[in-house]
């Protein structure tokens, strides 16, 4: 790993978070990572950018959740916001699969050809989609093929993005929305909220007002908007446009010393935290969460249509309140966050601490709690919406108890990779659920009453 | 299927053992095994758990006990924690006290040290027979009131009951020494053969078929002195 | 800044790494004793400066400090971990030591060794050291000889063979068996102490200081509360621990007014205290809004249209002026939901018997108590208020009426007032409550009362719904049951056990409250 490159890229994306913490997205600091004090929303949104993630942002209407997404991706992608603005999908129930993915060609149409115009949203590699649970469940299946893997396909036509980030808002429930499917909700990577910023400085936003116009730049949008509108192949389009976002970016340099990043960099980024390495204490937490949050001592698994027994053993973990089985998005979402916040800090390792800082926001939206947990937690004071405070304390409460067992983990572990390599050896029997996963990865039949 | 666990295969396996490990597991074996050869006893003596107090029974139990201990290598804590397993009736889910006394007094009788001290007074139960057949060169203190047939076939050791005593104190003792320094129950005393009892206070009533010994009473001597028409 | 702060700020993160970053805050150099080196308040870890100048003369500053905070996180990450298992434990040495002063030393004893035995058989510590190089008292002389027993260590401790042998017995890293310790614990170190005094009372402070409940936040007190009352079989049982750490509660419960029988210038009404937490461990979700069709049916998301669809829906604009399968869109209406008309949660009259035949509920759990807790919490928290007519012998005085209040010390408080005297009711009492809205009615009783009929004749004619709650079976029971067997809007259930408290009480208003009101 070339450090020196390392850290200069590091700046650099450490100068686009201040650039719009201080100037487009004023807001207060709620989570500190080794003394340094973070904006939860607005560095996931970062980590997101720079991930190839996809976000979920809650909050209440008018606290900047388009906006924090619009400024990230503009700055990140070197995309002007006028031509993010273009290609933003605004839900409401009767959204189209035209308006969202693409229309035939209607004079080739009529023709008898079939050719498909493309949205800007399928087009650029940044994607949001604005009030997201307001689109019909129909709708949002749609988006989820190709939100989960780039794909979109319109008519016998299909395009694969080679690089994109998705970010979706949602209000509260209100009399418009609906429920985000579970399917759709599972396959974002974080959820976070976007809180008021307090009275102080939403005094300063009314008063002076937030430098979006930095980020626009008219010529260039005529431009991206001609470009998008080519009929020419995908992969020939995608190259002019990134011609015209590295125009972007030396424009923003040039006049107001915003700083982007390029494609090659942004791939840079990417390779570089995919070799950082995963600490041991890493490793060990993560499956001993993964362990609380699929287990299920008499029915093999959680199931969410299962409930728990009166009197089970295990009452005092994760599995005995919460109704559904956790998805294997959950430790990929982890693992990508928690690199990129290592990378992100300097950190030469991902340890607990990084995964720590991410779980509850790659935790929050996919665990189902049960109703009297969740009537138990409602009342209790706190700074976040419910799902982030609960995931929060979850969070808490394993790693309490890992910091207690943790070396004792690690050893089942160790001793479980010499029993599957063959050697005679008993595996070390402990109380928590991970103890009894791993007799069953070695083969043993194991059920506790 | 692929090794799950390849990771952590340069972790060493160390289990980083205090003594206290050794300690805690060790006790646990023994108390185990005690606890094992209790209730193998009671399963063994005890039918419908219902004991009957009669001379051959009491033998025999006593034998069987002996058997099951005779292995054992434990200590005077071993048999204060086992006495608070009986009390505690968590892994002991009814304490026969006839048995359980027998039982005790076998661990007491067969224990390395010379000197035992077991604490009644912590305890909520009572526990009987204790003392049963202490050999000479024993000490068997209790502090605390104890049940019936304390002291019962008392083989030469010294018993000292720092509390109060129930009936058949002393019942059958051949030589040895007891003292009571609260109170004595009825028939105390009966069928002794020899050695010696001293009750600091009241004494309920003496046996009746007496073959030897003496009896004290506040350091004042009533049998063999015969004081019938008192009591 | 200072040396000391220099070195904690080096070793801090040090430290910190190697318990696996537990949630502290940054500890402090604090101005305190020389002969207590640590202090928890609210979870800031305070090292005193004189202590560890003291003690760096026969150590490394560094490892003072590294011990001191080892020793810190090992109680936050190990024992007593929260307030609940504190409370336990302490309640433990309390039955066996009987004075409370005793409770807490011995209790403190007792964690200060599971918690340090825990970081020496986990992490390499310097902790042993501070150990060696500290001179206490007698009952801290003797637990030095246990650490050196069961650590395997040379702390220079000597005699203490007997005490520091059956010490050493009790299975300290065994969480399940705490409890059991704790009392073995505290029995064998009754004779230290009790050696203690005869000498002249007790001897230095421990080097760790005391674990008061400062440490803990007020969120942990309530949660531990809860648990208490869970685990106490009877209202004394906690009412006796509760009242120990009186004003430890109430000092961190000053901001809570909410929190009942709690709150500053008022003493702990230990009792209410009893049944407010043990009703907080049966608790109803909150209602949600309802919501319910239209009958109206609108056009609400396009589908595709199929050969073989009817036409009428199909959408011009999105099939752009074509009719074929793959490029034509239709209409899929749906009825439209708005929000139900919202007639409210009604209000709750609770009647709870407090006749001689009843419980009394500061002696012994009384079911009738803790159903009525159950159901005024259940409306409480879904914004109703609750009235409370609590009787024996009405006629002679012996009954408690407390009019509509959301204030939940005086509901409680009129609920568990107990008469024990005759049983007869009033029943313009009832009457006096009735609203328009027709409120709920909760009744709690053996059905042991002497003008039955009478509330059976006024049962038959009122609207309200009404929850019968009997405790236990007597022929009075049927008498009820036949008498008001044709009324629809009155419903009865026998109450065996505790158990049976949430599952029939809650369930009931479940049912009242998520189910459509109206007739």
């Amino acid at each position: 790993m070339n450090t020196e490159a390392n850290g200069s890229l590091r700046e650099k994306v450490r100068d686009i978070y201040r650039y719009i913490q201080e100037n487009l997205y004023l807001n207060r600091p709620d989570m500190e990572m080794r003394g340094e004090p973070f904006n939860a929303a607005l560095l996931m949104s970062l980590l997101t950018g720079l991930n190839q993630g996809k976000e979920l942002i809650i909050g209440e209407p008018g606290l900047g959740k388009t906006t924090s997404a619009e400024h990230i991706c503009a700055l990140l992608y070197r995309i002007p916001l006028g031509t993010i603005w273009g290609s933003e999908v605004p839900g409401h129930p009767e959204q189209t699969e035209e308006k969202i993915i693409g229309r035939p060609d209607l004079g080739k149409l009529n023709q008898g050809e079939e050719v498909v115009v493309w949205s800007h949203f399928t087009l650029l590699p940044v994607k949001i989609v604005d009030e997201i649970n307001r689109l019909p469940e129909t709708k949002q299946s749609m988006i989820l093929d190709g939100v989960d893997r780039g794909n979109w396909e319109y008519l016998n036509d299909a395009i694969i993005n080679r690089e994109y980030c998705l970010f979706a808002t949602a209000n509260y429930q209100d009399r418009g929305t609906n429920t985000i499917i579970a399917p759709l909700i599972d396959r974002f990577d974080v959820m976070v909220e976007s809180k008021h910023p307090g009275p102080n400085l939403a005094y300063l936003i009314g008063a002076e007002g937030t430098n979006g116009a930095a980020l626009r730049h008219e010529e260039l949008e005529a431009e991206f908007q001609r470009t998008l509108g080519e009929r020419t192949p995908y992969a020939v389009r995608m190259e002019r446009v990134e011609e015209i976002c590295d125009r972007f970016g030396k424009a923003l340099a040039k006049n107001t010393g915003i700083p982007t990043l390029s494609q090659e960099e942004r791939q840079t980024i990417r390779s570089q935290k995919e070799e950082l390495p995963l600490e041991l204490d890493f490793n060990a937490f993560l499956r001993f969460v993964l362990a609380e949050l699929s287990f299920c001592c008499r029915y093999g698994q959680k199931r969410s249509h299962e409930g728990c027994e009166e009197g089970c053993h295990f009452t005092e973990y994760l599995c005995n309140t919460i109704r559904n089985c956790v998805s294997n998005r959950l430790p990929i979402s982890a693992r990508n966050f928690a690199q990129t916040l290592a990378w992100l800090l300097g950190d030469e390792q991902v340890g607990l601490e990084h995964l720590k800082a991410v779980l509850p926001f790659t935790l929050a939206h996919r665990i189902q709690w049960k109703e009297e947990i969740v009537a138990q937690r409602e009342k209790e004071a706190r700074s976040d919406p419910l799902e982030i405070y609960m995931a929060k304390q979850a969070v808490r409460d394993m790693h309490r108890r890992y910091m207690e067992q943790g070396s004792q983990v690690k050893n089942a572990l160790a001793v479980a990779c010499r029993i599957m390599d063959g050697e005679s050896m008993e595996p070390i029997q402990g109380d928590h659920p991970l103890y009894w996963e791993i007799r069953k990865d070695l083969g043993e039949e194991v059920f506790k009453e | 299927m692929r090794n799950p666990f390849l990771d952590f295969r340069s972790l060493p396996y160390e289990k980083k053992e205090i003594p206290l490990d050794r300690i805690v597991r060790a006790k646990q074996e023994i108390m185990d095994s005690i606890l094992e050869g209790y209730l193998h006893l009671v399963e063994e003596e005890v039918k419908d758990l219902v004991w009957l107090v009669e001379h051959s029974h009491v033998v025999r139990t006593y034998s069987a006990a002996v058997n099951r201990i005779r292995e054992l290598h434990y200590d005077q804590d071993d048999i204060e924690e086992f006495c608070a397993e009986l009390d505690s009736a968590k892994k002991i889910p009814y304490m026969i006290s006839g048995p359980a006394g027998i039982y005790l007094s076998a661990l007491i009788n067969h224990a390395p040290e010379d000197r035992i001290v077991l604490r009644p007074k912590d305890f909520d139960r009572t526990f009987h027979f204790m003392g049963y057949r202490l050999p000479e060169s024993k000490t068997l203190i209790l502090q605390g009131n104890v049940g019936d047939f304390v002291g019962a076939g008392l083989s030469g050791g010294s018993l000292v009951v720092e509390g109060s005593v129930g009936n058949w104190c002393g019942a059958g003792m051949m030589n040895g020494e007891i003292l009571v320094t609260g109170y004595a129950g009825q028939k105390t005393g009966e069928w002794m053969r020899g050695g010696e009892i001293h009750v600091d206070g009241s004494i309920g009533s003496l046996g009746r078929s007496r073959f030897g010994g003496k009896i004290y009473q506040r350091g004042k001597l009533v049998i063999p002195q015969e004081l019938d028409d008192q009591y | 800044m200072t040396k000391l702060d220099d070195i904690l700020l080096e070793i801090w993160p040090r430290v910190k790494r190697k318990h696996l970053f537990p949630e502290l805050p940054d500890p402090v150099g604090a101005e305190g004793e020389e002969r207590v080196g640590l202090d928890i308040k609210g979870k800031r870890i305070s090292i005193s400066r004189e202590f560890v100048a003291e003690m760096s003369q026969a150590i490394e500053q560094g490892d003072v400090v590294e011990g001191l905070l080892d020793h810190a996180i090992s109680h936050y990450l190990c024992c007593p971990w929260d307030f609940s298992t504190h409370l336990k434990l302490y309640a433990e040495a309390k039955e066996i030591l009987r004075d409370k002063e005793m409770a807490q030393r011995a209790t403190d004893y007792f964690m200060d060794v599971v918690a340090d035995t825990h970081c020496v058989s986990q992490k390499e510590t310097p902790l042993p050291q501070i150990y060696r190089n500290f001179k206490g008292g007698i009952v801290d002389e003797a637990i030095h000889a246990l650490y050196q027993r069961i650590w395997g260590i040379d702390l220079g401790a000597t005699g203490h063979e007997d005490i520091s042998r059956k010490l050493s017995r009790l299975p300290y890293l065994d969480r399940t068996r705490w409890r059991e310790s704790m009392r073995r614990f505290a029995k064998v170190i009754k004779a230290l102490f009790e050696i203690e005094e005869k000498q002249g009372g007790s001897g230095e402070p421990s080097p760790m200081g005391d674990h008061g409940l400062e440490q803990y936040s007020p969120q942990e007190i309530e949660q531990g509360l809860k648990e208490l009352a869970l685990d106490a079989a009877t209202p004394s049982e906690f009412r006796d621990i509760v009242r120990d750490f009186e004003d430890e509660i109430l000092e961190a419960s000053q901001s809570r007014d909410q929190g009942m029988g709690l709150g500053p210038g008022r003493s702990l009404d230990a009792d209410l205290l009893y049944y407010m937490k043990l009703a907080e461990n049966y608790l109803l979700p909150i209602r949600r809004m309802p919501t319910e069709k239209s009958g109206s049916l609108y056009p609400h998301q396009h589908i595709p249209w199929e050969v073989g669809k009817p036409y009428q829906d199909i959408d011009p604009w999105t099939s752009f002026g074509k009719i074929m399968p793959g490029i034509t869109q239709t209409w899929r209406r749906r009825e439209g939901e708005i929000f139900g008309r919202e007639e409210g949660i009604p209000d709750c009259i609770v009647i709870i018997d407090s006749s001689g035949s009843m419980t009394d509920p500061r002696q012994r759990l009384s079911y009738a108590v803790l159903g009525a807790a159950c159901a005024c919490d259940a409306y409480l928290r879904n914004e109703a208020e609750v009235a409370v007519y609590n009787f024996s012998d009405a006629r002679s005085g012996g009954q408690k009426v407390l009019p509509y209040s959301r204030y939940r010390k005086q509901i409680y408080r009129t609920i568990c007032h107990y008469f024990g005297g005759g049983t007869r009711l009033l029943v313009e009492n009832i009457e006096a409550l009735q609203t328009e809205k027709a409120p709920d009615i909760f009744l709690i009783t053996d059905m042991q009362i002497t003008n039955l009929e009478v509330l059976v004749e006024y049962f038959n004619t009122c609207k309200n719904r009404v929850t019968a709650v009997h405790i236990g079976d007597n022929k009075h029971v049927e008498t009820f049951r036949h008498s008001v067997a044709m009324r629809k809007n009155i419903e009865i259930y026998g109450v065996a056990k505790k158990e049976d408290i949430p599952r029939i009480v809650l369930g009931k208003v479940q049912d009242y409250l998520y189910k459509k009101v109206g007739p």
